[in-house]
């Protein structure tokens, strides 16, 4: 009996835990597929009647609901993708050579070298925001992709290459030696051994870094000041529910939902690699 | 091969911050120039600006509800999913959706939620009888205000709390939970005498990122509290110090404060609930 009972009030349990994570999104998606009439009916209709699709419509750019303040979505969808992917590959292609050295290599200064970059996964972005504003106002990089994409990667490089150190001495080192004694030279051992044996490491990082790539705000928020630059976050930010009807805001936001929601469930091991290899100190 | 590594962390994170430090000691501001030394002149000038000492009130109210919450709602879940059972890799890919989500289009999505008109919040207390008319949640009391906003927040960190704790459950050896069930232990006994004090290095490490994050709240209340007082944060007030009025030397003031708090508190609440677990 109190068996039975316990089963039951954990099946609650994960019942309200799946409400809790969802409910917010599927309100937002029944939103973006009701009729504007439905959308403000009060008290509210829990589920979409019929499936209506001209808010999405009116988002890229067709259907008589077309608005201005919408209507850069395409340019900030492409703007975002830019932003996160270039971010994504610079933080890689850095963050993995320079764990690769700090896990294996010896050179001077390395153990001052690597405690500063650790010490910096622990800066806010208040510590970084202003001066990288007006650095990229001196070097003329604001409302440009590198700007962006440099400030981004230079956040993200912290938590890449602590993963990546993590990942490189969890690797044994018996098979680079067994590479290094057919002859290969540090670069090629790199290349054909370690490389191929980090790759969910990898895989993990690049998953991780690009959702955050995708998530930024603040720093777009100060360093994009036109539409050729904005991501989806500021574009989103941006629209006034007194100028756009609440189906197109929510649509607006879905679209931004489902690049994440897809990776969250396709890879959704990756990132448990990722958020915990980088977590536990 | 760590070359790049080093020129990216010196030039776009240290040599920042050498600057947010420094500059927090002179007056710079682009409408006033020129810049000189002004010692703890920016310092006195936002200590002394009631706005700037409202938001760090909301902050350490956001602090609070985001750490206790935060904590609270993760443990759970990782003790929820702590065993194996058919689904739980589903269920864990729900639990981490609103993690890799972008706050502001939670802020956005919830903004819709507790809208004053049409939300679903007021409409669902309004059937359950718990309010008589709809309310306006967000802006007129400032504990609630701010407690909605967290809430927004919570929803995003809480996965984060939750894998870390669930991390550190699956590293605990069956043997104690059958020892104790020899030994007559129920449910509870095996949460509180085995799973929480083991799994303490991790809850330690999700409560100080919960804090970092909630000291630098920032998305979540520039859509939904946008430049009111009511649940300003100590991030969007140094947001609209800097970048509204820009004055530069006052942001960087606030900033120094913030990053040096915000270091100073995870230090102090890791030393407080860490405790290095050994198994033998």
């Amino acid at each position: 009996m109190t068996r039975r009972v316990g089963r039951l009030a954990r099946i609650i349990a994960l019942g309200i835990v799946v409400a809790w994570s969802l409910f917010p999104i599927y309100w937002a998606l029944k939103t973006s597929l009701s009729t504007n009439v439905a959308a403000q009916s009060t008290p509210v209709q829990w589920w979409p009647g019929h499936l209506n699709f001209t808010a999405y419509q009116a988002l890229f750019g067709a259907g008589p609901e077309s608005q201005d303040a919408a209507g850069g979505i395409a340019r900030s969808l492409i703007n975002i993708t830019v932003e996160a992917t270039g971010a994504t590959i610079l933080t890689l292609i850095v963050s993995v050579l320079g764990a690769y050295a700090f896990a294996r290599l010896h050179f001077r200064l390395k153990g001052v070298l690597f405690y500063g970059v650790i010490a910096t996964l622990m800066l806010p972005v208040y510590a970084t925001l202003i001066p990288l504003y007006r650095i990229m106002a001196d070097l003329r990089l604001v409302d440009t992709y590198t700007g962006i994409i440099l400030v981004y990667t230079s956040g993200f490089i912290p938590l890449a290459m602590w993963i990546m150190y993590n990942v490189f001495m969890a690797l044994p080192r018996a098979i680079e030696e067994a590479a290094f004694m057919d002859g290969a030279s540090t670069m090629q051992a790199f290349r054909k051994v370690v490389l191929p044996m980090a790759r969910p490491g990898i895989a993990a990082t690049a998953i991780v870094t690009f959702l955050f790539g995708w998530s930024q705000f603040i720093f777009p928020l100060v360093l994009s000041s036109s539409s050729t630059t904005q991501p989806l976050t500021v574009l989103l930010a941006a629209i006034d529910s007194r100028d756009v009807p609440y189906t197109i805001i929510n649509a607006a936001a879905i679209v931004a939902v489902a690049v994440p929601a897809v990776i969250v469930f396709f890879l959704n091991r990756w990132i448990v690699t990722g958020i915990t290899a980088g977590s536990v100190k | 091969m760590v070359a790049p590594l080093v020129v990216f962390i010196g030039a776009l994170a240290i040599y920042p911050t050498v600057l947010t430090v420094t500059e927090a000691f002179f007056h710079s501001d682009p409408l006033t120039p020129p810049n000189h030394f002004v010692g703890l002149g920016n310092f006195s000038a936002v200590f002394e600006n009631p706005q700037v000492l409202h938001s760090i009130e909301n902050t350490g109210w956001y602090a609070l509800f985001g750490v206790v919450l935060t904590v609270a709602f993760g443990t759970g879940i990782a003790l929820l999913l702590q065993r194996p059972f058919r689904g739980r890799g589903v269920l864990l890919a729900i639990v981490i959706l609103p993690w890799a989500l972008p706050g502001v289009v939670e802020g956005v999505i919830w903004s819709w939620i507790y809208n004053p008109t049409f939300g679903v919040l007021d409409s669902a207390l309004k059937s359950a009888h718990l309010i008589g008319q709809y309310q306006l949640f967000i802006g007129s009391h400032q504990i609630e205000t701010i407690l909605l906003i967290a809430l927004v927040q919570v929803w995003q960190i809480t996965p984060l709390a939750a894998l870390l704790v669930l991390a550190a459950t699956q590293a605990i050896p069956d043997e104690l939970y059958e020892s104790a069930r020899v030994d007559g232990a129920n449910w509870y006994q095996h949460i509180t005498r085995i799973t929480l004090p083991l799994a303490r290095p991790a809850i330690a490490i999700a409560a100080a990122e919960a804090l970092v994050m909630s000291i630098n709240i920032f998305d979540q209340v520039y859509v939904l509290n946008a430049a009111a007082t009511t649940g300003s944060s100590l991030m969007s007030q140094t947001y609209f110090i800097t970048f509204q009025d820009l004055n530069f030397g006052q942001g960087y003031a606030l900033s120094l404060f913030a990053t040096v708090a915000t270091i100073l508190l995870s230090l102090l609440i890791l030393k407080v609930i860490y405790r290095k677990v050994e198994y033998s």
